[in-house]
C-alpha cells in the first residue's frame, strides 16, 4: 500500500557561501511516523531541520512539506509545529499565558484554547504551573512545556531540533513517551538528536554526516545491513569508513 | 490580537520597566529643566584697582550690583590677578589703571580698562562678556551726561527689546519643550529596538518566526505598546512642566501630541531598522546610541539649527528630532497654529512614512 507522504525533500543543497551545509539531500517522510536525524554537531541536522521550516531557503532542489514547495513558506508554517534547541518560550509570561500566546498566532479562538489547557496541563500533571512564569521553572518540565505547546495547535508535522540536549535520562524518557502519544495522534514527528539510543526509538532513521546522507532505513535493518549490535555501533562504523576513505 | 496581549503582559509583569516608565520622565524633567540653562550668574570678578579713586568704585559697584558679578578676589597687581584666572578661580579678571579717574575727568586720554575672560568654556566667556560691556556702556553713559553734554549731543539710536513669545528669557521655558523631544527620542528609540533585538538574543523571535503570524502583525505589536508608553511619558512630562515649572502652554493640546505622534511613528520606524540589523543588543546599543546623540545635538535644542554650517543644516531634512524640537517650542510657547507648523509637520510625516516602509521591507521572518 502507498503510504502518504508529508515530506518529500530532492536533491536539497544549502551552501553559505563556498561551504557546503547540504550536499544533494534526497529522503521522503511518511505520515505518522517518527523521522530521526542523525549525526554529529555540524553535520547539518540543523541547517534541514530550518529549511523545512520556512526560516531558511534552499540554494537548490525541491523542498515539498504538507504539499507546500518552499518557496511558500507561509503555508508550510500554518501547518507545522517547532521546538529549537534552545528554549524559546517567554520566560517572563506565565505558563498559560505562553499557551494562549502561541494557540492564539496559529489562528485559536480563546474558546479553543481554555478547555485545551486544561485538558494538557491536567494529563501532565502540571495543574499547579498554571500561573507560574516559565522562568521560575526547573529545565526537565520546561522543556516537556515547550514541546507541548509546538503540538498544541495540532499541527501536521512537528519539528524538533535536539529536543532533549542537556536534559536528565528520566525527563528524556519521559520526553519520548510524549513523542510516541504525539505520532498515535497521527501527528508526523521529524526529530533531530545526536543520542545514538534515542535514534533506535525511531521508525526510520537518517544518518548524517559532513552535509550528506550516508543511510537511511528502519533501526533494525540498519544494524543489519552494517552487522552492528546497536546504532552507535553502526555510527562508528559509518565514521570510520569515512576517514578511511578520505 | 494575542502578540499585542503579550507585549503588555511582559511589560507590565516587569517591575524595573514599570518604575522606569513613570521614574524616568520625572527625574529627567525636574533635574534637566532647571539644570540645563544658559543663564549666566555670579560670574567670579577679580578687580585689581590701581585707581582707587571714587569713580573706580562706582563702576564695580554696579558691576556687582547686577546679578551676574560678584568680586571673588581683588588681588594687589596684575600678576596675581593672572595667576588667579589661571588657577580658576575667577573668570574674569578686571583691571583698572590708575589714571582711570582723572581720564574720566577728561585730564589725560580717555581711561582704558582691561578684562581677561577665561574663555576655556566660550559661551560663559562670551556672555560674560556682553553683560560686562553693556554695564560699562551705562555707566559711560551716565558719567558723560553727569559732565554736562547736552543728551542731543550724543546721538545714538535707543533700542528697547520686547523678548516676545519669552518675555522672561526664561530658559527653562525654552529648554522643556526640548527635554520632551528627548524623552520620547529614547523611549521610542531605544525601548522599541532593543525589545526586538533581545527577543532574537534568546531565541525567542525565531520560534515566532517558524509560525504563521503575519509581518504587521508583528511590527505592530512591537510598535504600539511603546507607541502609548511614548505618548504617556510625554503627558507626564508635559504635567510635571505645568505643575512644577508653570511653564505656559500657549498652542493646541492636540496640535501637539499629533505631531509627537507622528514623530514617535518615525523613531519607531527606525528602532526597527536598526533592530533588524542588529543582532545583539549590544550591537544595537552602541548604534542606537550614536543616532539619538547626533540627532539630539544637531536638532537644535542647545544651540540655534540657523548657526550651522549649510551641510549640518541639510542633514536636519531627515532628523525627525529637528522638526519636532521647532514644532514643540512654537506650539507651546507661541502657540502656533496648524498653519504655521504645517511644513514642518509635513516633512515629519513623509520621514515616519520613509522609515516604517523601511523597516517593513527589512523585517524578515527568517534568521
Amino acid at each position: 500500500m502507498e503510504r502518504e507522504k508529508v515530506i518529500e525533500v530532492k536533491d536539497l543543497v544549502k551552501k553559505f557561501g563556498s561551504f557546503v551545509a547540504n550536499d544533494h539531500l534526497t529522503f521522503d517522510v511518511y505520515k505518522g511516523e517518527i523521522f530521526g536525524f542523525l549525526g554529529a554537531n555540524g553535520a547539518g541536522k540543523t541547517t534541514a531541520i530550518r529549511i523545512l521550516c520556512g526560516l531558511s531557503r534552499p540554494t537548490s532542489g525541491k523542498v515539498l512539506v504538507a504539499g507546500f514547495d518552499a518557496n511558500h513558506p507561509e503555508e508550510i508554517k500554518k501547518r507545522i509545529g517547532y521546538m529549537s534547541q534552545r528554549f524559546s518560550l517567554y520566560n517572563d509570561l506565565t505558563v498559560k499565558d505562553n499557551i494562549e500566546l502561541y494557540g492564539g498566532i496559529y489562528g485559536m479562538t480563546m474558546k479553543e484554547i481554555r478547555p485545551r489547557t486544561e485538558r494538557l496541563l491536567a494529563k501532565l500533571s502540571f495543574n499547579q504551573y498554571g500561573d507560574t512564569l516559565i522562568g521560575s521553572l526547573p529545565p526537565g518540565i520546561k522543556q516537556k512545556l515547550a514541546f507541548a505547546v509546538a503540538v498544541f495547535h495540532d499541527p501536521e508535522i512537528v519539528f524538533l531540533d535536539e529536543p532533549t540536549s542537556g536534559v536528565d535520562p528520566i525527563t528524556r524518557r519521559q520526553f519520548w513517551e510524549m513523542i510516541y502519544e504525539t505520532a498515535s495522534r497521527g501527528i508526523t514527528v521529524f526529530v533531530t538528536t545526536h543520542y545514538m539510543d534515542e535514534a533506535e526509538y525511531c521508525d526510520r532513521v537518517t544518518i548524517m554526516n559532513e552535509g550528506m546522507i550516508v543511510a537511511l532505513d528502519t533501526p533494525s535493518a540498519l544494524r543489519e545491513k552494517y552487522n552492528a549490535s546497536s546504532i552507535e555501533e553502526l555510527f562508528l562504523k559509518i565514521a570510520r569508513q569515512k576517514t578511511e576513505t578520505a | 490580537m494575542f502578540l499585542l496581549r503579550k507585549e503588555f503582559r511582559q511589560i507590565r509583569r516587569d517591575k524595573f520597566m514599570v518604575r522606569a516608565i513613570i521614574g524616568v520622565p520625572l527625574l529627567q524633567m525636574l533635574i534637566l529643566v532647571p539644570a540645563v540653562t544658559f543663564e549666566m550668574k555670579h560670574i567670579d570678578l577679580a578687580v585689581t584697582d590701581y585707581d582707587r579713586s571714587p569713580a573706580s568704585r562706582e563702576l564695580v559697584s554696579r558691576l556687582t550690583g547686577s546679578s551676574f558679578f560678584r568680586v571673588c578676589a581683588t588681588p594687589e597687581n596684575y600678576n596675581q590677578a593672572d595667576d588667579l584666572l589661571l588657577a580658576g578661580d575667577a573668570d574674569m579678571v578686571l583691571i583698572i589703571p590708575d589714571d582711570c579717574s582723572k581720564g574720566l575727568a577728561g585730564a589725560v586720554n580717555p581711561p582704558r580698562l582691561q578684562v581677561m575672560v577665561d574663555a576655556v568654556n566660550a559661551t560663559t566667556a562670551q556672555l560674560g562678556w556682553s553683560y560686562f560691556a553693556s554695564i560699562v556702556r551705562d555707566y559711560n553713559r551716565d558719567v558723560i551726561m553727569s559732565t554736562g553734554a547736552a543728551p542731543s549731543s550724543i546721538p545714538g539710536i535707543s533700542v528697547s527689546p520686547r523678548f516676545w513669545y519669552n518675555p522672561t528669557l526664561n530658559y527653562k521655558y525654552y529648554m522643556l519643550p526640548g527635554i520632551l523631544v528627548i524623552l520620547i527620542t529614547a523611549i521610542g528609540l531605544m525601548m522599541c529596538g532593543l525589545n526586538l533585538v533581545r527577543e532574537k538574543e534568546i531565541g525567542t523571535s525565531e520560534q515566532i518566526n517558524v509560525t504563521p503570524v503575519k509581518k504587521w502583525e508583528l511590527i505592530t505589536s512591537k510598535v504600539i505598546p511603546f507607541f502609548i508608553i511614548g505618548l504617556l511619558d510625554l503627558s507626564l512630562g508635559l504635567t510635571i512642566g505645568w505643575i512644577v515649572f508653570n511653564i505656559p502652554f500657549e498652542g493646541s493640546l492636540l496640535l501637539f501630541f499629533a505631531c509627537s505622534a507622528i514623530f514617535l511613528v518615525a523613531v519607531l520606524g527606525l528602532a526597527l531598522f536598526l533592530s533588524t540589523l542588529a543582532s545583539t543588543m549590544q550591537q544595537f546599543l552602541y548604534v542606537a546610541f550614536f543616532f539619538v546623540m547626533i540627532f539630539i545635538l544637531m536638532s537644535g535644542i542647545f544651540t540655534p539649527t540657523e548657526s550651522m554650517p549649510l551641510w549640518a543644516q541639510q542633514f536636519n531634512w531627515v532628523n525627525p528630532v529637528a522638526y519636532l524640537m521647532r514644532i514643540n517650542r512654537m506650539v507651546m510657547l507661541k502657540g502656533s497654529g496648524f498653519n504655521d507648523i504645517a511644513r514642518d509637520m509635513g516633512m515629519l510625516a513623509v520621514l515616519a512614512f520613509t522609515f516604517i516602509t523601511i523597516a517593513i521591507i527589512a523585517y524578515r521572518k527568517r534568521a
